[in-house]
């Protein structure tokens, strides 16, 4: 019986779905803990990248910023914002990005920027960063988030960054070049989405977890499927190679 | 150029900063934990600038500060967060009283409106921003934020994002010599394109080197002599923030800094303890202490 905190299930379960030899935007927090999993494990020879410069980092410690220099240290080039946000991500060179964002609604659309009205608003949330771009332009995209109801919300307070928009074409009409969201991602369940509708579905519960739990803790009409799975554990390694890459708990002893 | 002319680039901190007029557009270098001008910061507060706008990708405790003092009163950014530690709290408070507007954009939108004003052209395509908020939602810039339209040459929409040319660029990098030739050491973010926007160059440096320094490694010049206007040599310039082969980030006083800010009372006692009750950087330093800034020196070769 592996023993796993829901912090370390949710950053194993987003590692799975880093494939090898792909191009990763990680950012920092759990989705770096998860692209840094993933390439210990079954992706190593994942380019994981830094919006900041950093390509193809393999830092030795956690970095706390983006811009950390724990990301420069066995990196294999470290540039600026052009090259990643530009030649990289918008050309279209960018697999894989993770995001994380304090609402999203059933089309996967995401807020980073306010809660409350744009016009006076309750809590100045920290904002775009390079979320808008990385979810514009990613061919696909990692969605992690704490389960919490106020959370998975039917109207966004304010749209931060694009999911599926409004539904099929809609990303087309805007002429972005970036597949949109492919996995949601919780404590809870993983999320996917429906292919005719792009609306978020149920892919898996974690266990402990019933589906009823799920729906009761979504805001909006989630699509339940015939057949919901129980998602796999972590395994002993992972659970071991997440506590030596943060020994110190600054991302998993988080939201415990 | 004379040689005397050369030398009077470098000036002072306190100088510097009288420079700036209230109501000046400032882009600010540096990006997330990297080469913050915190003291740079510092000396406009003590100055008591007002009405200054901040044009940045991603800032954390310089604008903490900025906001928190009454110093900056706009803001065109894509992201203020202390990351790890959490939400900026001075922000959210000036943004919830109306004190501070902020005109949102992301990352590579700010990063190609330096871009565009350093190659003195109006506006510059991109990709980003389409189909959310960021499109219909204006603070104060109404239609001068951005404009989509169907491109020229027939290839579907593209978002046009304004250039900015500001009164000043203030770059904070780890050595520079005389002649004003900067080397960053590391990423640099968006201050290759930040360093060229403005209409002044204040390059804030660790470490004044000869010449023959910087003509020995010419490719970690960055920043050509010929762009910058004022030179201000400091050490730990940005502290609590890291400057990369340099020092560290002092994470005890950013942990510090982010519970104080958490309530009004908290950021001013930080603010007149540590800013405004020091008559300048070194009584900053002083008060940090030397055993602890010595403390944070990179060690190599990790760099940090």
């Amino acid at each position: 019986m592996v023993e796993y905190s829901k912090i370390e299930f949710l950053a194993a379960c987003a590692s799975r779905h880093v494939r090898d030899g792909e191009n990763v935007f990680g950012g920092t927090g759990l989705p770096l803990l998860a692209a840094l999993l993933a390439k210990e494990t079954h992706a190593p020879n994942a380019n994981l990248i830094s919006e900041a410069g950093f390509i193809d980092a393999r830092p030795k410690n956690v970095p706390l910023s983006v811009a950390d220099s724990r990301y420069y240290f066995g990196c294999s080039a470290a540039i600026g914002l052009i090259e990643t946000l530009g030649f990289i991500l918008q050309a279209g060179r960018i697999d894989v990005g993770f995001l994380g964002a304090a609402q999203i609604d059933e089309y996967g659309n995401l807020n980073t920027s306010y809660i409350g009205s744009f016009e006076q608003p309750k809590v100045r949330l920290p904002g775009s960063g390079g979320g808008n771009d990385i979810a514009s332009s990613a061919k696909r995209l990692i969605i992690m988030m704490t389960h919490d109801k106020r959370k998975f919300v039917k109207k966004l307070d304010y749209m931060t960054s694009p999911g599926h928009l409004e539904g099929p074409g809609s990303r087309e009409k805007w002429g972005l070049i970036g597949g949109g969201p492919e996995v949601v991602i919780t404590d809870m369940c993983q999320m996917d989405f429906d292919p005719k509708t792009l609306k978020i579905r149920l892919m898996s519960v974690h266990p402990g977890y019933t589906v009823d739990d799920v729906l009761e803790n979504v805001m909006f009409d989630l699509i339940v499927p015939d057949d919901v799975p129980v998602t796999p554990e972590p395994t002993q390694e992972q659970i071991e190679i997440m506590h030596r890459l943060d020994p110190h708990g600054v991302y998993l002893g988080k939201g415990e | 150029m004379t040689e005397s002319e050369v030398h009077d680039k470098i000036i002072t901190l306190e100088e510097a900063a009288k420079l700036v007029p209230d109501g000046s557009g400032l882009f600010w270098g540096g990006f997330g934990y990297q080469r913050a001008p915190i003291a740079f910061a510092h000396e406009l507060v003590r100055q008591k600038k007002r009405d200054l706008t901040i044009y940045t990708c991603g800032s954390e405790v310089d604008i903490e500060i900025m906001v928190g003092a009454h110093v900056a009163k706009r803001l065109e950014v894509a992201f203020v967060a202390i990351e790890a530690l959490g939400l900026a709290n001075n922000l959210r408070r000036r943004v919830a009283s109306g004190d501070v507007e902020m005109e949102d954009y992301s990352n590579l939108a700010m990063a190609m409106r330096f871009l565009g004003g350093a190659l003195n052209v109006p506006f510059m395509p991109i990709r980003s921003l389409m189909g959310t908020d960021m499109i219909t939602k204006s603070r104060y810039r109404g239609d001068k934020k951005l404009k989509v339209i169907d491109d020229p040459f027939g290839g579907g929409k593209v978002c046009l994002v304004p250039s900015v040319q500001p009164d000043f660029s203030i770059v904070h990098v780890q050595r520079v010599d005389a002649d004003g030739n900067a080397q960053i050491d590391g990423i640099v973010g968006e201050d290759i394109e930040g360093s060229r926007c403005g209409k002044k160059l204040i390059v804030l440096a660790e470490e004044l080197v000869g010449s023959e320094e910087i003509r020995h490694s010419p490719d970690r010049t960055v920043i050509p002599a010929m762009y910058v206007d004022h030179i201000v040599v400091l050490p730990y310039a940005a502290h609590p923030m890291q400057c990369h082969n340099y020092y560290d980030y002092d994470l005890e006083h950013l942990m510090m800094f982010h519970k104080l800010t958490k309530t009004e009372e908290g950021w001013e006692e930080y603010l007149n303890g540590h800013i405004l009750g020091v008559d300048d950087h070194y009584g900053y330093l002083n008060m940090v202490g030397w055993n602890r800034l010595h403390s944070l020196r990179a060690r190599k070769p990790w760099g940090y």
